[in-house]
């Protein structure tokens, strides 16, 4: 067998690099004068030349189109059924312990409370069925942001576009849209959100249907107590994490005994069927139960839901001291 | 919120490429109607984390080629493709009957050639020659350095010269 010279082998690599158009200049230089004189690797380099003429007729022939059409159609379905099923979820240190927040393409679906925990596993977003979750921080972290931001008092709203698919029922969907409605540093009861939906006597379902709300703080189910003033409940057995939404609201509140209730008394009122808002003192407002009243922490609270003073106890010329 | 640029619009410029790229290195268009699907499906779920600047043809070429090698990860898998891909039929170039038959002879023996080469050097000499990536992207695709990747074409030009060894091929122009 005939072996290569020395020179040859060792400029095969950028004569191979050359001849299919992938060198630059000063290589394309060393080659030319190296087949200047070598005749084997002048061949070589024609031989080479000629098969990248083939490689460029080939990349240039037409693909399979009708495989191409097909894969895509199908891709497009498939794409479809991924962005219907995939959610993406972080899991972040807060005030009230760690959170998961998770969010589709339509919007927020998710805010649980973790406690100590932070896998994914201890979620109720792993039990769902038809859904993709799929970790994604910087995804949830703007949100996030915005949560500690309220957690914090320095934000009043969550604009959130929301993702009701979690919810368990038709009816748990209209009581978190009638709760999302009760404004910020403000409490109404179960019943009063009973009525919202239209069935007075759902005082219990209504409740049920809170205490498994999917979002919990963007819809503000924090802010709905028993009739009599009492807290009631808070996702399960998390009155504390109630207490301490209500207040960063501002929402006075009260320990007496076990039972933890609003301070009604130092909570401007309005009746559900008014524009105005009251001292508690006002007409028969102070004997009657929450379950048509919506309370106040502040006046500014008040009047930024759009309510004006009372013109008969005048609340703007006596406010409740602070 | 999510993503920069709809991903409608990365599917619409990138896919029949993709699926191109996919066709040529499993020869297969089962294969590479799967492959492809899969491919979008990832860069989906992944491509709210992309940042502005980010080349998302590379990114597209690397999860394609991540997903090719599970593919063929079992050497068995790829053996049994090599065996069953059928030489395609196509329009051949129109100088006269007998440049045809030289490139549809050509051809025919490249793209076995090619069909047979290990994987990285397929992949490797499918993204240099027939859709011109750098070699930078493509030894990020393989895991390799640039160095690396240039020397797996080199090889397969190597074994396709020699395996053409003997046969007359048209003059045509050249790739680039």
């Amino acid at each position: 067998m005939k072996v290569k010279p020395q020179a040859c082998l060792k400029i095969e690599v950028d004569l191979v690099a050359v001849a299919t158009g992938d060198a630059e200049g000063a290589v394309r230089g060393r080659v030319e004068d190296h087949i200047g004189f070598c005749a084997a690797c002048r061949g070589d380099f024609q031989r080479y030349r000629e098969i990248d003429g083939v490689v460029g007729a080939l990349r240039r022939s037409p693909a399979d189109g009708e495989g191409a059409v097909r894969a895509r159609e199908t891709l497009e379905s498939r794409l479809a059924d991924l962005r219907s099923r995939l959610m993406m979820y972080g899991v972040f240190p807060s005030p009230l312990g760690n959170i998961l927040i998770a969010r589709s393409e339509h919007g927020v679906s998710l805010v649980e409370y973790l406690g100590e925990r932070t896998g994914f596993k201890s979620s109720r977003l792993s039990q769902v069925g038809g859904v993709e979750a799929q970790e994604d921080g910087v995804e949830v972290e703007a949100l996030y942001r915005e949560l500690l931001d309220y957690l914090h008092g320095k934000r009043t709203r969550l604009e959130w576009p929301l993702d009701l698919r979690l919810a368990r029922s038709d009816f748990q969907r209209a009581v978190m849209k009638a709760t999302v409605a009760i404004p910020y540093g403000a409490v109404a009861s179960y019943a009063g959100i009973a009525s919202d939906v239209g069935n007075r006597s759902a005082v219990r379902a209504v409740a049920q249907a809170l205490r498994w709300n999917p979002l919990p703080i963007v819809v503000p189910c924090h802010r709905v107590i028993g009739s009599s003033g009492s807290l009631t409940g808070y996702a399960g057995d998390k009155l504390s994490l109630k207490m301490q939404l209500l207040g960063v609201e501002g929402v006075p509140t009260l320990t007496a005994h076990r039972d933890r209730r609003v301070a009604r008394d130092a909570m401007y009122v309005r009746d559900r069927h008014e524009v105005e808002y009251c001292l508690p003192i006002c007409g028969s407002l102070a004997s009657r139960t929450l379950a048509d009243l919506t309370l106040f922490a502040s006046r500014e609270r008040a009047e930024s839901a759009g309510l004006a003073p009372c013109s008969a106890c005048r609340p703007d010329l006596h406010p409740l001291s602070a | 919120m999510m993503g920069a640029q709809p991903f409608e619009t990365i599917v619409t410029a990138h896919h029949a490429e993709i699926f191109r790229y996919l066709r040529r290195v499993t020869s297969r268009t089962s294969e590479a109607e799967d492959l492809s699907q899969e491919t979008f499906l990832r860069a989906y779920r992944a491509y709210r984390t992309l940042t502005p600047e980010a080349n998302v043809r590379a990114w597209l070429f690397a999860i394609a080629t991540n997903l090719t090698r599970n593919h063929f990860r079992s050497e068995k898998r790829r053996r049994v493709a090599y065996a069953f891909a059928a030489v395609e039929q196509r329009d051949t170039d129109p100088d006269g009957p007998e440049a045809e038959a030289l490139f549809t002879e050509a051809r025919g023996l490249l793209e076995t050639t090619v069909r047979g080469l290990p994987l990285k050097q397929r992949v490797a000499f499918t993204l240099r020659k027939m859709h011109d990536l750098d070699y930078e992207t493509i030894g990020r695709s393989l895991d390799c350095s640039a160095e690396s990747a240039r020397a797996h074409v080199f090889q397969a030009l190597r074994k396709i010269r020699v395996s053409l060894n003997g046969h007359q091929l048209p003059q045509m122009e050249p790739s680039r």
